[in-house]
């Protein structure tokens, strides 16, 4: 037993990198591959930056489950990143691993869904003991409901709510969680086949999942406790009360409502009200809006009342905002086709102050709906009812004001209710939520006199969703694909239907036949910042698809044609925006521990892993300690003797190398010429370092002043000493059949050189250093001048600090590499002679331009501001 | 180039099945196995190139199958899978060896992208641990 447990222990341990001594080739084999991964992280690394970035600005939909996999992928390349350092650096930077682990628990924090507390939970609550505050038990549906009957005092129909602590209960007897999860994932918004099959998968699972005994019998208990308290066994209407929804987002017209429901439906109806939730217009609806995937969903179920008459009120008048009057709209038997928007309702504009109707339009009410004495509905024809009169009197619709002017103040804001009358005149309010209208304010268009003069005013509707707009014309059907709608079109439809939710995001605009300024579709419209007007009776007759029309939703009007003027008025970019939404914020709280750059200067002080509080942070550190350490390995190669191969080709040095994978043909002996050398940018570098033009090993006429200068320095800089001792000794190149990272003492000259240089442009870079040399200060500064500027002339972005310059060329394609690389090797010769050539007073420019021009002869005759006769020789 | 062989290791069926399909569509080799004892038994008896590993299995767990596995066959490239996007998983995952880590579901792109990126590695270190570079 303990031998196992030990060995479990052990079997556990963390992964250490094997630590190999650094003198060794399979060390530098390592390093090299280390390093690869290293920079292949960090460029995806900084390309899932760029798409939060991108998300952050609020115009594209994301869930959390975006925000979890990006957090995911972006902690795994920064962990990778931190290993291979680890690697590289043999274990240099040992605190770097504790920050990143400090800020990858953070992160992992703000993820964490939160675990609703299951202390109290209650399957069913009856009406009586609902108010707002248990909206996360029981919906908002449901919660506003009861906050209505209990707290504002408004007839409201008796009922209970199922909670969502059964929901979660059902799924988990189920075992629907995953499975529901993982067919979420796979939704693509774009790829509308999926789409809706991913949908009527999941809806099947809910219909059919079973009930378990317990919410079952809770449910009918339920009822049971309505038909006691009311008296008799009532019909219900069953109806989804999402955490959520009737909120901040309406959710409007989203879910279905099973109306006339008795007893033994109830459970079915239960169950379908559940599968509701992933109907395809909810879905969409949802991924729009930015709310988290699991959506907890409670069921209200509310008796249903014999309506006479039902419909929508508005505390504010949504067409007309400022207008100072409420709207209410309504139409015979039961509220379904009002909300709905399938009826031409009639509508009446109440005075706020006062409470006087300032304009009462009569609908068609060509259809309504009633109960059916054996459950459910039926929709009526107009032949069956008087289709004539209005449907309520003045002094109701006085009443109904009052009622709604009563929701209102309870809440403090404007609000959007159902009301039912029942046959015996009583109002009842079965649904509220707050109202949400479209902002008025910046916009300067058209304002008193509206029709814009020189263009014909093709239709004039109900403005139900302010603000105005142009597109092509676009027809569509509740039935018909929203695929097929095309971005920026203006959606032209019979009936105002809350499915329409679909295309939403893509529409310029929408314009109906039949529907009101208060129902589902509108309060979509208003939420989604699309100008709408309906109820123009004859859209669909009227127009023609891919007509080029303008939508004044503020006055109700369609033009034909674009109407600049209207149009030239509009606020900046409509507020379609994800950055209201609860999973913006959650992006936003973790995108802060991710993004943002504080390690900007790698030679400041703070430059170090404790100075680290992003995931950026962390990268940026091990990038730029990763190149630092391929800079230096090619140093510590001096040590290692075996395998490094000698090129004999003619060089100002020698040169070995040490392949760590295809960087040389099998050599057959001790030494290779260019002909054998594999690696690309070893050899650009060779071909430019052996260019006939480059002849240095002729002696040249010195400039005896170079010379002297020369040779006072070496004797002179004891700090220098090993720099002497390295004069003409080897200078060391690892390569590989991409890569190469060669450094060398040419002369006084520190130089290196480090490539990468493969088939995609954006791994490829060349990183040069250089440093110091002999002679005094003004001609070392001279020479780093020269340098730096030839290598900025060459397109590589170049840094110079005294002495040292530091240059690097980066995501260029091969060949321009390779072309540069060809540059820089004949630079690195063609400046071992430069300090014996350069007269103190020549220009740098015209040596510049000498070696761009590929003359290297640095004539000394030739130079500009050569010294004259006398002062030739002079020391 | 040779075949890629893979080793698929997860308990949800469905998945295992789909999956593998999928994979021996775009010229994959792929075995299953649906616990951490049979993986390890596989990679005992069979040369495999990369695995994918799903971490929660009940029995044998991800990261008990990952440090087996290396044990017995340390260049062979392991990918866990998981349906949770958990950073801390993730992150440990990669700490104990784990060459990526991947959320269920993703595209079959997406996955094809490291299987190949592992595969290149494990190449890349045979042949340093060979010694001649080849071609």
């Amino acid at each position: 037993m303990r031998i196992r447990s030990l060995g479990r222990l052990l079997g556990r341990r963390r992964w250490r990198p094997v630590v190999v001594r650094p003198d060794t080739t399979a060390a530098l084999s390592l390093s090299y591959l280390a390093f690869k991964d290293l920079i292949t992280s960090n460029d995806e690394f900084l390309e899932l930056v760029a798409d939060i970035e991108q998300r952050l600005e609020g115009y594209t939909a994301f869930d959390t489950t975006y925000v979890r996999f990006r957090a995911v992928a972006c902690a795994t390349h920064v962990c990778r990143m931190v290993m291979c350092l680890d690697t590289l650096s043999s274990r240099r930077y040992p605190e770097l691993d504790p920050v990143f682990g400090a800020i990858e628990r953070q992160i992992e924090a703000l993820l964490a869904a939160p675990r609703g507390t299951r202390s109290s939970a209650a399957l069913i609550y009856p009406l009586s003991a609902l108010d707002a505050t248990l909206s996360d038990k029981v919906g908002g549906k449901a919660a506003n409901a009861g906050e209505l009957a209990n707290k504002a005092h408004l007839p409201v129909p008796d009922g209970f709510a199922v909670s969502v602590d059964a929901f979660a209960a059902l799924l988990a007897h189920a075992h629907l969680d995953h499975a529901i999860r993982a067919r979420h994932t796979e939704l693509n918004c774009e790829d509308v086949t999926r789409f809706n099959e991913t949908s009527n998968d999941l809806q099947q699972l809910l219909t059919h999942c079973p009930v378990p005994q317990e919410i079952a019998a809770a449910i009918l208990e339920g009822y049971d406790a309505l038909c006691a308290r009311v008296g008799f066994a009532p019909r219900v209407a069953v109806r989804s009360s999402a955490v959520g929804e009737d909120g901040e987002m309406s959710f409007a017209g989203q879910y279905t409502s099973v109306l006339n429901v008795g007893r033994e439906e109830l459970i079915d109806a239960y169950r379908q009200v559940l599968a509701s939730l992933y109907s395809a217009p909810a879905l969409f609806y949802r991924t729009a809006r930015g709310i988290p995937d699991d959506v907890p969903m409670a069921v209200l179920c509310m008796m249903m009342v014999e309506a006479a008459a039902s419909g929508i009120a508005c505390s504010v008048n949504p067409g007309a905002p400022d207008s100072g009057t409420l709207l209410i709209a309504g139409s015979w038997g039961l509220g379904v086709p009002t909300a709905a928007g399938s009826v031409s309702p009639d509508s009446w504009e109440v005075s706020r102050d006062g409470l006087a109707i300032s304009r009462a339009r009569e609908g068609s009410k060509e259809t309504s709906v009633e109960a059916r004495a054996e459950g459910g509905v039926r929709w009526i024809g107009s032949a069956i009812r008087p289709a004539a009169a209005f449907c309520l009197s003045d002094p109701q619709v006085i009443e109904l004001a009052r009622l709604v002017l009563a929701a209102e103040a309870h809440y403090g804001s404007a609000q959007e209710v159902e009301w039912v009358l029942d046959s015996s005149g009583r109002f009842s309010i079965v649904q509220c939520r707050p109202l949400r209208i479209a902002e008025q304010s910046a916009w300067a268009g058209g304002d008193a006199a509206t029709i814009v003069a020189g263009h014909r005013v093709l239709l004039t509707g109900v403005p139900a969703s302010a603000g105005c707009a142009s597109g092509p014309v676009c027809c569509l059907s509740e039935s018909d694909d929203a695929g097929r709608f095309p971005p920026g079109a203006v959606l032209v439809a019979r009936h105002s239907s809350p499915a329409y939710v679909r295309v939403m995001r893509r529409a310029a605009a929408i314009v109906t036949d039949i529907g009101a300024a208060a129902g589902h579709m509108a309060s979509l419209a208003r939420e989604f910042g699309v100008p709408a007007v309906l109820d123009t009776r004859v859209a669909t007759a009227t127009l023609r698809a891919d007509q080029i029309v303008t939508v004044d939703a503020r006055h109700g009007l369609v033009y034909e044609g674009a109407v600049s003027s209207l149009l030239a008025g509009r606020p900046a970019e409509p507020a379609r925006t994800m950055k209201t939404t609860p999973v913006y914020g959650t992006l936003r709280r973790v995108a802060d521990l991710i993004v943002p750059l504080n390690l900007l200067d790698p030679n400041a002080a703070n430059f170090s892993p404790g100075a680290c509080r992003t995931l950026h942070d962390i990268a940026r550190f091990a990038h730029e300690k990763a190149f630092e350490q391929m800079f230096r390995m090619s140093d510590h190669v001096a040590d290692v003797t075996q395998k490094a191969i000698r090129v004999s080709e003619r060089l100002p040095f020698e040169l070995y190398v040490i392949d760590i994978g295809g960087g040389l043909q099998p050599p057959a002996g001790e030494s290779v010429t260019m002909a054998e050398v594999g690696s690309e940018p070893m050899l650009a570098l060779l071909k430019g370092m052996t260019h006939p033009a480059l002849r240095w090993w002729e002696p040249r006429r010195v400039s005896l002043a170079g010379f002297l200068s020369v040779a006072t320095e070496s004797m002179m800089s004891p700090q220098d000493d090993a720099n002497v001792r390295r004069l003409g000794e080897r200078s060391y190149a690892i390569v590989a059949e991409a890569y190469c990272n060669f450094s060398s003492r040419i002369g006084y000259h520190f130089a290196a050189v480090d490539a990468y240089c493969g088939q995609s442009p954006t791994r490829n870079y060349v990183s040069f250093r250089f440093k110091g040399g002999a002679a005094d200060d003004l001609r070392r500064a001279k020479r780093c001048e020269l340098i730096a500027t030839i290598l900025a002339r060459l397109d590589f972005q170049v840094e110079r600090r005294g002495d040292l310059v530091n240059a690097r060329l980066r995501k260029f394609p091969r060949q321009v590499i390779l072309d540069r690389l060809d540059q820089v090797g004949r630079l690195l010769v063609a400046t071992r002679q430069l300090d014996m050539r350069m007269a103190p007073r020549a220009p740098v420019e015209w040596f510049v331009q000498a070696f761009l021009a590929g003359d290297y002869s640095f004539d000394h005759e030739e130079q500009p501001g050569r010294p004259t006769g006398a002062e030739r020789g002079a020391p | 180039m040779r075949v890629v062989r893979l080793l698929l290791v997860d308990d949800e069926a469905r998945f295992v099945e789909t999956l593998s399909k999928r994979l021996a569509l775009r010229g994959y080799y792929v075995e299953t196995t649906c616990s951490g004892a049979g993986a390890l038994e596989l990679v005992g008896a069979k040369p495999f190139d990369v695995v994918l590993l799903d971490v929660r299995m009940p029995g044998m767990d991800g990261l008990e199958t990952l440090c087996a596995i290396q044990r017995v066959q340390p260049l062979i490239k392991v990918i866990l899978i998981s349906g949770d996007a958990s950073i801390g998983a993730a992150v440990e995952g990669m700490r104990h060896g784990a060459v990526d880590y991947v959320l269920k579901p993703s595209s079959l792109d997406d996955l094809l992208a490291k299987v190949d990126s592992a595969f290149e590695k494990k190449r890349l270190e045979e042949e340093q641990a060979g010694g001649t570079p080849a071609r």
